[in-house]
């Protein structure tokens, strides 16, 4: 019985060895008292989660205290960057899966072989390793699933004339619904074009009817030209949605959030496209607008046959890794683990209402809510999410590309030849061309 | 008493320094003064050069690396500095510069006035004084949030407009491409010119009321009065606040651009300060973000170079 007890010992000894050594070296934690954790967040799935992980987290690790420095989503490139920069700041920090993680991995400290043990119980988390692929380095930890969806305002839809249980399948009826919706006098896409955004959030799902999974690996990879007639065709699309008067006026100055999600939460527009976890999603659309009141639907697809015209763009939400400067390795490492069980999958679905990406959440817990529940549904065929594989430089012309062409100051060619510019102006995608 | 035409004889002075080339005379005392003066200089020497010339020349060498996202970097020579030339951001953003330093007399004039309206005591004077400081006081990323709501299409400025007839002037204000960047010089102005009243507030200070008197008693009106008399005698703040003016538009607007327009639409309020900052931090591209900064820092030095040697010449003139 003492053999195994030291055996037991002895190989949670080199389990938690072999932990301090995947992570690039052995951390400083203070020997004597709780060591303070200082963890940078935009608090995705809202403050009282975040409440709620500190106070679970530390009742379940007295050793480990939590200090959060949160930031509102929008501002926090312009808090994390100094930090990386300088290389000092937080222990443990987040980042969106894919391309912005990848451009700041710098700044992590890699997983190695600890990334299989940690994420055991999670549905994926490719998009916290390099190029999507989890034989490669991972540098964090995702808990949650994100994606794009459209949400709608049945009431809006309804005093339009339009039947609010069948939303527009494709292009063509999105547009004459828009064509309703504007008689009814109201505005029929909430958008803002300020910032990333557009980037994130609506290029995927018109990326989706002319590009393949391989397609969207090879922009990853920056070795598919923004002149390619398919990406053409995409900014086509995108330009649409404002040039044919589908979005509000001030879409080109305002930000998507909140200015351009607060007109679809005033009941003044019949549909915002955004996210199924974190903020704006179903759960603060329903309780602005009613739950009875909301409806979720796919973007409406240009090409219906295109293979992945009827798949969710969906990418793992905020990635959670230990930072390179901290002096607090072991104590981050235990954290980043934590967030990725049960424990916390639970309180992100109660508190959080998002989806949660580990396997063993009690589904009772899962919210009832319609919309919820026809998210759950469209997640289900998922594919690669376009806007995660842009660099810094492409999100930002995206935008910026956009807001000129719905203003009549850019033609799409041209735009696409900024884009083209962008892409061979990215750091990080210049390596790998 | 007769007034001699000869030339004064040089008074010798107890303390004067000695002639060059003659050999000094040893005195501990002397030295004693130079080595505590060297040790009361000391300190704010290396202030200076901590704060000042390290970050400064950090920053001239990092424009010379080549860096991929936050990772390692190389020396690339000068291609930042050359890739600029190629660059339709940086090229608009110094463009959009230009635009901004052109607003410069705008800056300078209309504080004067308001400030010469408050110093000769015209109705309210007190409370416009008090009122012309507030919105200096108002940090800029608050002014700019205030006036992204101020400045929406259905905001209360249009609002404002076609309430009194103005419908045409009721403009999307932050959507074009010339009034957005007119806009968010006239949100700057706004929210700076309190401080332009108040230096010149203090410069008229100096001026003797009897000078003022005197013109408006020779019958000089306001304009008269502003350009002949107060002008010239207040050379030296004009300058003084013409040097902070010229490079408070090229790199404190950096708040107000992140809070109204990010930039945008498009890139029409995009200035080097903004584009500095978006590459460095945002495109992971510290060594051209560096270069744009240092080509940034000469233009405000050559702008305001004139300026300043102005001032000094002013400064240290010697009364006739």
């Amino acid at each position: 019985m003492f053999r195994r007890s030291l055996a037991g010992a002895l190989a949670a000894g080199m389990a938690a060895a072999a932990l301090l050594t995947g992570c690039g070296g052995g951390g400083d934690d203070a020997s004597d008292g709780p060591v303070t954790l200082k963890v940078l967040t935009w608090e995705p799935g809202g403050t009282e989660y975040w409440k709620q992980v500190k106070s679970t987290f530390e009742a379940g690790h007295p050793n480990i205290k939590l200090e959060m420095q949160s930031v509102p989503f929008d501002k926090y490139p312009e808090v994390q960057g100094p930090y990386i920069t300088s290389q000092s700041g937080p222990d443990v920090m987040a980042n969106n899966a894919g391309l912005e993680l990848f451009d700041r991995r710098g700044a992590y400290v890699p997983l190695g072989d600890k990334a299989a043990e940690i994420t055991k119980d999670l549905v994926t988390y490719s998009g916290a390793c390099e190029g999507f692929d989890t034989g490669k380095t991972c540098y964090g930890v995702p808990f949650s699933y994100q994606g794009n969806v459209l949400y709608y305002n049945k009431a809006v839809l309804t005093a339009a004339g339009l039947d609010p249980e069948k939303p527009p399948a494709t292009w063509d009826e999105f547009g004459a619904a828009c064509d309703a919706v504007k008689k009814a006098g109201k505005t029929c896409l909430a958008l803002g074009l300020s910032g990333t955004f557009p980037a994130y959030w609506d290029f995927p799902e018109i990326t989706r009817n002319y590009l393949t999974e391989d397609d969207i690996r090879a922009l990853l990879a920056g070795k598919l030209s923004w002149k390619d007639p398919k990406l053409v065709a995409v900014l086509e699309k995108l330009a649409e949605i404002t040039t044919k008067g589908w979005a509000n006026k001030n879409a080109p100055s305002i930000t998507m959030l909140p200015d351009g999600a607060d007109i679809f939460q005033r009941g003044d527009a019949a549909f915002a496209g955004t996210i199924i976890s974190d903020a704006v999603n179903w759960e603060a659309f329903g309780k602005a607008l009613g739950d009875d009141k909301l409806g979720v639907t796919r973007w409406p697809a240009i090409d219906p046959a295109a293979p992945l015209a009827q798949k969710f763009s969906g990418i793992e939400g905020a990635v959670y890794g230990v930072t390179q400067w901290s002096q607090k390795k072991q104590a981050g490492l235990e954290f980043i683990t934590w967030l990725a069980g049960k424990e916390n999958g639970e309180l992100w679905v109660k508190y959080g209402k998002g989806q949660p990406l580990n396997k063993n959440v009690d589904k009772a817990l899962l919210p009832s809510s319609p919309a919820f529940l026809k998210i759950q549904e469209l997640v289900a065929q998922p594919t690669l999410h376009a806007g995660v594989m842009l660099s810094g430089p492409e999100a930002d012309a995206l935008a910026r590309g956009w807001q000129q062409v719905t203003l009549g100051q850019l033609t799409v060619d041209k735009w696409a030849e900024q884009m083209q510019q962008a892409l061979e102006r990215s750091p990080t995608k210049k390596q790998t061309k | 008493m007769t007034i001699s035409t000869a030339p004064a004889s040089e008074p010798v002075a107890a303390d004067a320094p000695p002639a060059p080339g003659r050999r000094r005379a040893h005195r501990p005392g002397q030295a004693r003064e130079w080595w505590l003066g060297a040790a009361l200089v000391l300190p704010a020497l290396a202030l200076a050069v901590l704060f000042k010339l390290v970050p400064l020349a950090r920053g001239v060498l990092t424009s010379f690396e080549s860096s991929s996202g936050f990772g390692g970097s190389e020396f690339a020579g000068a291609d930042n500095y050359t890739r600029m030339f190629d660059d339709p951001m940086v090229l608009t953003s110094f463009r959009n510069a230009l635009l901004v330093v052109a607003t410069l007399p705008v800056w300078i004039v209309v504080p004067l006035v308001l400030a010469l309206l408050i110093h000769q005591r015209s109705p309210g004077w007190k409370f416009f004084r008090a009122v012309y400081f507030v919105p200096y006081t108002i940090a800029p990323i608050v002014v700019g949030i205030m006036f992204r709501q101020i400045l929406a299409p259905d905001g209360p400025l249009n609002a404002l407009l076609r309430g009194v007839g103005l419908q045409p002037l009721a403009i999307e204000w932050l959507n074009g491409r010339h009034s957005a960047l007119f806009s968010l010089v006239a949100v700057a102005l706004w929210s700076f010119f309190g401080l332009g009243v108040m230096t010149y507030l203090a410069g008229l200070a100096t001026i003797p009321e009897e000078t003022l008197e005197a013109a408006y008693l020779d019958g000089a009106g306001f304009w008269r009065r502003l350009f002949s008399v107060v002008v010239p005698m207040l050379r030296p703040t004009v300058a003084y606040w013409s040097v902070l003016c010229a490079s408070g538009v090229l790199i404190w607007l950096f708040p107000l651009i992140y809070a109204l327009t990010q930039g945008g639409p498009g890139d029409a309020t995009m200035l080097p300060e903004y584009l500095v900052f978006l590459t460095t931090f945002q495109f992971l591209d510290r060594g051209y973000g560096s270069a744009i900064g240092i080509a940034l820092f000469v233009f405000v030095a050559v702008l305001s170079i004139f300026s300043v040697r102005h001032m000094f010449t002013e400064g240290t003139r010697k009364p006739r």
